[in-house]
């Protein structure tokens, strides 16, 4: 419909909203039988308006009929219609030739008139009598020519104008259709918020149609909440003439929605608002993320917080444990000494052997506490990771485990081992652990086998093993292996704190590794544990 | 040899003092030491306060101490120690049953001259505490202004 309504163009003001169907077709009509008129008359004038001479041509031949039909009036007896038909001719002229062609009319008419009509007929000559007739003559239609000549340059400039404001209107109407394209909600109100305009994609965010928005009080329809008092908003647009901000509001369907919103206000020629036009677009689902990352973070803070405080608890009390657990371990010992010596004499050996594991408890309980708190201080410290050279860390480990084991038959092999990367001190620990296990667990054999090296691991994972061939254990007590305190043997046949695994696993998990060991009761066993390659 | 320090020994627990004072006893050090059961009752030892005001002004030749005490703690008497002019010549041997590294770190960084670990074992414990004493009250030369018999 937009594009096909020429009439509205002549007086947009008076195009009604919604014409009767059977009435747009007879204006149509109309329309067009006008248009095909018009396109006649425009094309003959046009023709004429290219040519001088034609022009020229065209007032000799209007006056050239005028005169016929005066002549044949004359011969019918028909007197005094020469001067209205010559008057009409220059009229002709003036109008569709302009006035240079309606001077040469109006005098050869005069010239004419004098030489057929006036007395003596078919001569030029004037009385003095005649002369008042003939300025008359001229006068009128000089006058004649003249009104004709205004009212065609009227009629020109008002079809120019019309012209130039039916191409105004096909450009605003494109304008017009490509905001209404655009997917972000734009509409306008005036300054009692009313809405005058409401594009396709403020229809879907807000849910009304144009039809349904227009003319609506936009604060009772969309059932806005501001961030400010509305007339700081106002306030603000009218000092800078723009406004932006976030607002809630409520779609047809009732469902809130939070826009990002701009406002930018319009001013007539005197600077007096006239109209907002708010551009918006939809950002509750980036404000529900925004709201869930803080509530997460939030949560996040609480929980690290209280890791701290957890942390905190454990150092508090680790170093009670260091203090306090120690010193009577201490006093027992010491006074069981002090006893031992003062009643020495007096002692069976009973009581000497009492005594003695008295002694021994005091010191087992010593070390057990040693070892606990050393397992609590890997799991609280920071690690310093660097690339760490493993076959160098195995050798330093063996050669300190070496000096535990002097005196007996052992076959160390430490096959090619990569560079990895993590805390050396804390990976020297866990050879340590594995190969003093080792060590230990081989003592029943003559001649004990160690073995080192590396079993091929995924990208990016180092896999090492310690394999001995030991008192190896049952592995339906794997699961057990790494927990703290946990033995799979008596103490009697292999002494130990049951720490050593434990501490073993806690370092690997810190590295993001894993450990795990395969034995069969007897037969030795294999402990593998992986960490990241450099 | 001639000439024996004065200990000042800050532990409060009398279990502790009892095992160091027989340990001591072997070299007769026992006469020259004096016992303050918290930091507070050191501090006033040191500054001749409260029921040592009459104390002739002398400062001992070495401080046992230890680190878990009741009311002053034993890192805030050794800063106290270490901040005085007076006082911060005297020797102070931090004497503990913490292994906690930061405790070590944190003595020496406030100026202790020795960090040493109770043992368990009573046998290594005696042996400590005799050959501290005997280094820091006999062959140690104390500062001036320091208590010799």
């Amino acid at each position: 419909m937009r594009g096909d309504r020429p009439w509205h163009h002549f007086c947009p003001g008076l195009a009604p909203k919604k014409p009767a169907k059977r009435l747009y077709l007879a204006a149509k009509m109309l329309s067009n039988a006008n248009a095909g008129h018009e396109i006649t008359a425009t094309n003959w004038q046009s023709w004429l308006s290219r040519s001088p001479f034609l022009r020229f041509i065209f007032a000799g031949t209007c006056v050239a009929i005028a005169l016929g039909l005066a002549l044949l009036s004359e011969h019918y007896n028909f007197h005094n219609v020469e001067v209205p038909l010559f008057l009409f001719a220059v009229a002709l002229t003036a109008w569709y030739a302009g006035s240079g062609p309606a001077a040469l009319g109006v005098a050869l008419s005069i010239v004419l008139f004098d030489f057929f009509f006036v007395p003596p007929i078919y001569s030029l000559t004037v009385t003095v009598g005649e002369i008042p007739y003939f300025i008359v003559f001229i006068s009128f239609a000089c006058l004649v020519a003249w009104f004709s000549a205004v009212r065609r340059r009227v009629e020109r400039e008002l079809l120019q104008a019309r012209d130039h404001l039916q191409m105004e209107v096909a450009e605003r109407t494109q304008q017009a259709s490509l905001l209404g394209l655009t997917h972000d909600s734009i509409f306008v109100r005036d300054m009692d918020f009313f809405i005058t305009y409401w594009n396709k994609g403020a229809q879907e965010l807000y849910g009304w149609s144009a039809q349904e928005a227009l003319g609506q009080h936009s604060q009772e329809l969309l059932r806005t909440e501001y961030p400010t008092a509305l007339e700081e908003i106002r306030t603000e647009l009218v000092r800078a003439g723009r406004w932006e901000g976030e607002l809630r509001r409520r779609t047809a369907g009732g469902t809130e929605v939070v826009v990002a919103s701009r406002w930018s206000l319009r001013r007539d020629e005197q600077g007096r608002p006239t109209a907002i036009l708010e551009t918006s677009n939809d950002v509750t689902d980036r404000k529900r993320r925004e709201q869930e990352i803080e509530t997460l973070n939030r949560a996040l803070a609480a929980g690290s917080k209280e890791l701290e405080t957890t942390n905190k608890e454990l150092e508090a009390f680790a170093y009670s444990v260091s203090h306090d657990l120690r010193a009577p371990l201490r006093h027992m010992a010491g006074y069981a000494e002090l006893l031992q010596k003062r009643v020495s004499s007096l002692m069976d050996e009973k009581s000497h052997r009492y005594m003695a594991m008295i002694l021994e408890s005091a010191k087992r309980m010593g070390n057990l506490i040693d070892d606990l708190l050393a397992f609590s201080r890997i799991g609280r410290a920071e690690t310093q990771k660097t690339q760490v050279n493993l076959e160098q860390l195995v050798k330093e480990a063996v050669s300190e485990v070496k000096q535990e084991a002097s005196g007996r038959d052992i076959v160390w092999r430490i096959g090619a081992l990569p560079v990895c990367y993590g805390d050396r001190s804390m990976l020297r620990l866990v050879f340590i652990n594995l190969l003093s296990n080792a060590v230990k667990f081989t003592r029943p054999r003559p001649r004990a086998e160690i073995e080192i090296g590396c079993a091929e691991g995924s990208r990016g994972v180092v896999e090492v093993f310690v394999k001995d061939n030991g008192a190896g254990f049952d592995m339906k007590y794997a699961g057990k292996l790494f927990g703290v305190f946990q033995r799979l043997h008596q103490t009697e046949s292999f002494e130990g704190t049951g720490i050593g695994l434990a501490t073993v696993q806690r370092i690997i998990h810190r590295h993001g590794g894993n450990v795990r060991a395969e034995a069969v009761v007897d037969h030795g066993a294999t402990f593998y544990f992986s960490i990241p390659g450099a | 040899m001639e000439k024996l320090g004065r200990i000042l020994m800050v532990e409060d627990d009398p279990k502790d003092v009892e095992l160091s004072m027989t340990a001591l006893e072997d070299y007769n050090l026992v006469n020259e030491v004096v016992v303050a059961s918290d930091g507070e009752e050191a501090l006033d030892y040191l500054f001749c306060r409260g029921r040592f005001q009459d104390r002739s002004s002398d400062n001992p030749a070495v401080i046992l101490l230890d680190l878990k005490l009741p009311k002053v703690d034993g890192l805030e008497v050794l800063k106290e120690i270490k901040s005085d002019a007076k006082l911060k010549m005297i020797p102070v041997v931090v004497l503990t049953s913490s292994k906690e590294e930061k405790d070590m770190v944190t003595s020496y960084k406030l100026g202790v001259n020795a960090y040493v670990v109770k043992p368990v074992d009573f046998h290594e414990f005696v042996n400590a505490i005799k050959e501290l004493g005997v280094f820091w009250a006999l062959i140690n030369q104390p500062p001036p202004g320091s208590v010799r018999k």
